[in-house]
This record gives C-alpha cells, structure tokens and sequence, in this order.
C-alpha cells in the first residue's frame, strides 16, 4: 500500500508536475503581467487623448490636410510583442481542436494599441498636429535557431505621414 | 561601406510632400538590410518570454535596422539627385531561421 502510492507519486504525480508546473507558472504570471500592462496602456491612452485633444489620426492620405500644411515628416515606429511560453503551450493544445486563441488575442491587441500609442507620441514630439495615411504591418520574427523552437514574437510596425500645421 | 554623414532628404508615404510641389520624378529607390539576432539579446528574451509581453531588445535592434534601411534608400535618392523619396513603404520578411530582412521603397521626386 505504502510503496503503491510511493510508486504513483514518483512515476505518475511528480513527471505530471514537472512538466505541467512551468507552463502553468508561466501562463500565471504571463496573465498577470499582461493585463498589468493593458491596463497601464488604458491610462496612457486616455492621458494622451486628453493632452492633444482629439488629435487627427487616419488611415487615408487627407488631400484637404496637405494643401494647408507647412512641412511633413515620415514617421515610423515599431514593437516586438510575444506570448509567454505557457500560454504558446496551452495554444498548441487549443490548437489539436481549434477556435479562438484568447491569449494570442490579448497579444496582437496590444501590441497594436502600443504601436499607434507611440506613433502619436513621436508625432507630438515632432510637433505634429495631425497623422495621416497610418499603415500597420505585422510579421512573425523568430530569431530561433531551429524552426521548432517554442519561443514566436510578432512585430507590429506602424508608420505614418505627420503633418505640421 | 558606412555612410559618412547621415543624409537627410523629406520623407513621406503619402503622394506628395505636404507644403511642397513635385516637380519631376526619379523612380524607385528602395533600401534594405538583413539583420541577424544577437545572441546576448537573444537569451535575455528568452527570459522574457516566461512573462510574455515587449521583447525591448528586438523592439531596438529592428528600429536600428530599418533606420539603416532607410539611410540606404535615401543614399541611393542622393545619387541620383532627388531631395525628397514619397509614397514610402515598409516590407518586412523572414529570410532565414535566424535573421529577417527589413525593406523600405520609395519614389525619388525633386521638389520645390
């Protein structure tokens, strides 16, 4: 009886446990991380909404806008955004049925949020007053050295023409 | 290989240059350089691939790059005697397992 549960514990609870136990670690504190950053990119959103006022962001090339500027300048900015690795291992178990990833959501969400953030700023810092034909592009980095290493990041490259009144 | 000086010509990716009139056309210029990991950088991000969230370390090697490839394009735009590059675009793609190529093309105008 007593070597029985010695022998499950060994064999069955303590493998379970080390290769469950830093996913699951991992997912944790990624989760907590993470929403901790979304909601610091809530704060810093809406500050920067109130400082410029509403200022002009588009995704169209604004004739009305040109004709009045004074001088433009390119601007462009990008981030690299991954998931954690206990959340890239629930997925590839989410991945055998299918449906939607809430992780990679949570990921790509902010990471595009923080790109156009930033564009703003640097846009504000160059004395810009308005942002016109804004282009997000994504692409997948992995700078691992074989293809089925564990750890993917996205890139989220933003760029812009601002526009100084 | 290195430029001397960084140029500085106008840049924007919209059809003009806001404030200014093109005057006449120089064609595609375009820009890029491939840029492998750093291996530091690279375990330090798989450091922090248990949180998740920005990897600040490629955030800056990729901006540094496709500075470098823009400072190319515009070289090229210098050479041939433009001083402003409109409709800018950006590419980016994986070329190998460990490096990825940042692009950047544009149209070589002169200005008024």
């Amino acid at each position: 009886m007593d070597s029985e549960l010695v022998f499950i514990l060994t064999y069955i609870a303590l493998p379970l446990v080390f290769t469950l136990g830093f996913p699951v670690f991992s997912w944790a504190i990624g989760r907590w991380y993470q929403s901790r950053l979304m909601n610091v990119l809530n704060v810093q959103e809406k500050q920067q909404s109130a400082a410029i006022g509403g200022q002009l962001t588009g995704s169209t090339s604004n004739k009305m806008t040109s004709l009045t500027a004074q001088s433009s300048v390119l601007l462009h900015t990008s981030i690299v955004v991954g998931p954690s690795m206990g959340q890239m291992f629930f997925m590839w178990i989410k991945s055998i049925f299918g449906g939607q990833l809430h992780s990679y959501d949570i990921v790509t969400q902010y990471g595009r949020r923080e790109v156009v953030r930033r564009l703003q700023e640097q846009a504000t810092q160059l004395g810009c007053s308005s942002i016109v034909n804004l282009r997000i592009e994504t692409s997948t980095i992995s700078f691992a050295k074989n293809q089925d290493s564990k750890t993917s990041s996205l890139e989220f490259l933003a760029y812009a023409t601002g526009i100084r009144n | 290989m290195e430029p001397p000086q960084a140029i500085s010509l106008m840049l924007s990716n919209v059809e003009t240059i806001p404030g200014h009139s093109v005057v006449s056309s120089l064609g595609l210029v375009t820009g890029s350089t491939v840029r492998a990991k750093h291996i530091g950088k690279d375990i330090f991000a798989g450091l922090k691939n248990i949180v998740g969230g920005e990897l600040k370390a490629y955030t800056e090697l990729l901006n540094e790059s496709r500075n470098e490839a823009l400072q190319r394009m515009m070289a090229d735009a210098n050479s041939r005697g433009a001083n402003a590059i409109v409709n800018v675009r950006f590419a980016t793609s994986n070329v190998a397992a460990g490096a990825s190529e940042l692009f950047c093309y544009g149209t070589a105008v002169v200005i008024q």
